[in-house]
């Protein structure tokens, strides 16, 4: 509960996840894939096996001191520690995400940086938080000289490409990255867990979560990973199919297209992977209004019509050839 | 693939044809990005017509993103922003088109490696996302030449991927000098990248020149002028090859050769196939030698050893 006791949503944690696929020609396999996570010498690199193969970093901590973005311009000022890590699916898609979680109560001063290193990523607000307008204005996106937490997931992306050891930077497809910006509050009692999720310009969404309480920020941020992936994938796969030639001329031109697609993307959707138990519903939401999974299908199906199609002409057109 | 454009002196038609290379990559179903580095007098947003835009770069816009001012550029969709009325419905097929303006704020780069690392940093981003970025670069053996000399360098963190130089000139004696200078002379590209670590016959081959605003004495209005006049011009032209191949800016290293075309000659601007065929005020000469260059571009079989 707020301080205030006015306001019933407590924000419980805000983030920005960034996704885009990683620039290898082939899929990383694990060792490599562990390698290239190692952010930290000191923590282990998690790998989980199933139902796909999943590699995360250890969690980085980056110091702020700075007022937080706010709608109304109201200038918060929050200290403490901002957590990011990346993880990556199937050596082929790679996610950052940056975030912290924020405390029901402020402190009225400043604090000395070792009481907010025993919170790790969490931002601690100097006297009171406008729930509502941090909300707003974090989903607005990042205005100078306030906390950008995009950019610190950005720079933990740009740290992973610059490994060319292990990158070749030469990926099989350009796909253009996304970022999910979301923000997660309370609900009230006795309300269901809901959500919101919008698609802006240039590759920009927004997820606003209502979660019960006792969820560990980690659902949260699980949740929008998970989410992010699926969006990323299916905005994907749809752009490189539209404005496909659909004419029997061009064979090769469709080929080229499509082959990646089924090399590189086809098996990643794999909805519900990684999601906590408590937020199967609002996923099941988030999944089903706008039909994602029955999209999914359509696009594959039509890859892979087409695909056999394309080949079966192909193989027509070049006499002696089987 | 990331392309250099470059030019010795200013006014030759590098960031009006570059901006058109983009536009026609974007047209063929690729995904383009134009990378405004003319740090000094930033025009693209002028030739893409986003009249906006350099308001809204300020403090936003490239430079201020080198320097650290901004953690990321500004990124303008041109499909979705463009005042130009054939650019504004995105034709089907056709790929991404961005522009990363560029922006006047003040202050020099500061020294140090800073600025190569955060140049670095947002190529390999876009690269990811992108598989043509042009790279527009202010005249002469700028500041941003050493830049990205430095950034694709053995050391620089952009040695891996694949980049190529157009060097952009026009068709006199002067301008042939200057662009053969700039590429292989004592203070050219190929001299300061070997002192940055790449090696020169490797860089020496990724280079190309463009010829831009060249008159075609077979068109008109040179071919209608006096006997005399045409005879000159003949002549002119073919010392001017000589003089070109004898620096080794002749015809096989030469890319393309951009006509002369009224409607650049009074505006700087895309050139849509709208202008050639709907309104006719472009000619077809000028439309077909921008898609020569881009297919030229692309062509790896034209790119080999020199
Ligand atoms: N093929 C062409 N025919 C006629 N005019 C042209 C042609 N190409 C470019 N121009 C014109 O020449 C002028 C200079 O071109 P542009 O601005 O592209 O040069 P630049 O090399 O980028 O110069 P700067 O170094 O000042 O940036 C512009 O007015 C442009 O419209
Ligand atoms: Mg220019």
């Amino acid at each position: 509960m707020s301080r205030t006791g006015r306001d019933p949503h407590p924000v419980i944690a805000c983030g920005e996840v960034r996704t885009c696929l990683l620039p290898t020609r082939d899929a990383l396999d694990e060792r490599a894939a562990v390698k290239l996570l190692r952010l930290r010498p000191d923590e282990r690199v998690r790998v989980s096996r199933h139902p796909n193969r999943y590699v995360v970093s250890p969690e980085v901590l980056t110091g702020v001191d700075c007022p937080l973005p706010t709608d109304t311009g109201a200038r918060v000022r929050a200290v403490g520690t901002v957590g990011s890590h990346a993880s990556l699916v199937e050596g082929r898609v790679i996610q950052a995400t940056a975030s912290f979680s924020l405390p029901a109560v402020g402190t009225d001063r400043r604090q000395a940086w070792s009481y907010y290193l025993v919170r790790p990523g969490s931002l601690v607000p100097v006297g009171q938080l406008p729930q509502r307008a941090l909300v707003r204005g974090f989903l607005l996106g990042h205005r100078p000289g306030r906390l950008d937490v995009g950019s610190i997931a950005e720079s933990v992306l740009a740290r992973i490409s610059r490994q060319d050891r292990i990158l070749d930077h030469d990926p099989p497809l350009t796909a253009a990255d996304t970022r999910l910006r979301w923000t997660a509050v309370r609900t009230a009692a006795g309300e269901e867990p809901s959500s919101l999720f919008t698609k802006g310009e240039d590759g920009l969404r927004t997820l606003e979560l209502s979660l019960p309480s006792g969820l560990p920020p980690t659902a949260a941020v699980g949740l929008c990973e998970e989410l992010a992936l699926h969006d990323w994938l299916l905005t994907t796969v749809a752009d490189k199919l539209d404005g496909l030639p659909t004419g029997a001329a061009d064979d090769r031109a469709v080929l080229r297209v499509l082959r990646p697609l089924v090399d590189h993307l086809l098996h990643l959707w794999m909805p519900r992977a990684r999601v906590d138990r408590v937020l199967q519903t609002v996923w099941n939401q988030l999944e089903e209004t706008p039909g994602y999974s029955r999209q999914w299908t359509a696009h594959a199906q039509r890859i892979r019509d087409q695909l056999a199609l394309r080949a079966i002409h192909l193989r027509d057109e070049v006499p002696g050839r089987r | 693939m990331l392309v250099f454009a470059a030019s010795d002196k200013g006014g030759t038609g590098r960031s009006v044809t570059s901006a058109n290379l983009a536009y026609h990559h974007a047209l063929d179903g690729s995904d383009v990005c134009f990378l405004d580095f003319d740090f000094g007098s930033p025009t693209a947003a002028t030739v893409f017509d986003l009249p906006d835009v350099p308001a809204e770069a300020e403090g936003t816009g490239l430079h201020a993103y080198l320097r650290g001012a901004a953690n990321e550029p500004l990124r303008i969709d041109v499909w979705s922003r463009t005042e130009h009325l054939d650019l504004r419905d995105r034709p089907a097929g056709s790929g991404r088109l961005v522009l990363v303006p560029g922006d006047r704020s003040g202050g020099e780069f500061v020294t140090g490696e800073e600025h190569l690392h955060r140049c670095v940093d947002l190529i390999l981003r876009l690269h990811r996302e992108f598989d043509v970025i042009v790279v527009d670069l202010s005249a002469g053996r700028s500041y941003a030449v050493d830049l990205v000399l430095a950034a694709t360098s053995p050391r620089g963190g952009l040695a891996g991927l694949k980049h190529r130089w157009l060097v952009f000139h026009r068709w006199t004696r002067q301008h042939v000098a200057a662009a053969a200078e700039l590429a292989f002379g004592p203070r050219g590209i190929v001299q300061a990248g070997a002192a940055m670590g790449h090696e020169p016959d490797v860089l020496r081959a990724a280079i190309r020149f463009v010829r831009a605003a060249v008159p075609d004495l077979e068109s008109p209005p040179w071919s209608h002028v006096t006997p005399a006049q045409y005879a000159w011009m003949r002549h002119c032209d073919s010392t001017l090859e000589t003089l070109a191949s004898t620096r080794g800016v002749g015809r096989t290293w030469t890319l393309a050769s951009i006509p002369l075309e009224p409607v650049l000659q009074w505006q700087e601007r895309l050139i849509t196939i709208e202008d050639v065929y709907d309104r006719q005020i472009a000619n077809q000469a000028t439309w077909d030698a921008l898609i020569g260059l881009a297919q030229q571009l692309t062509d790896d079989t034209l790119w080999g050893e020199r």
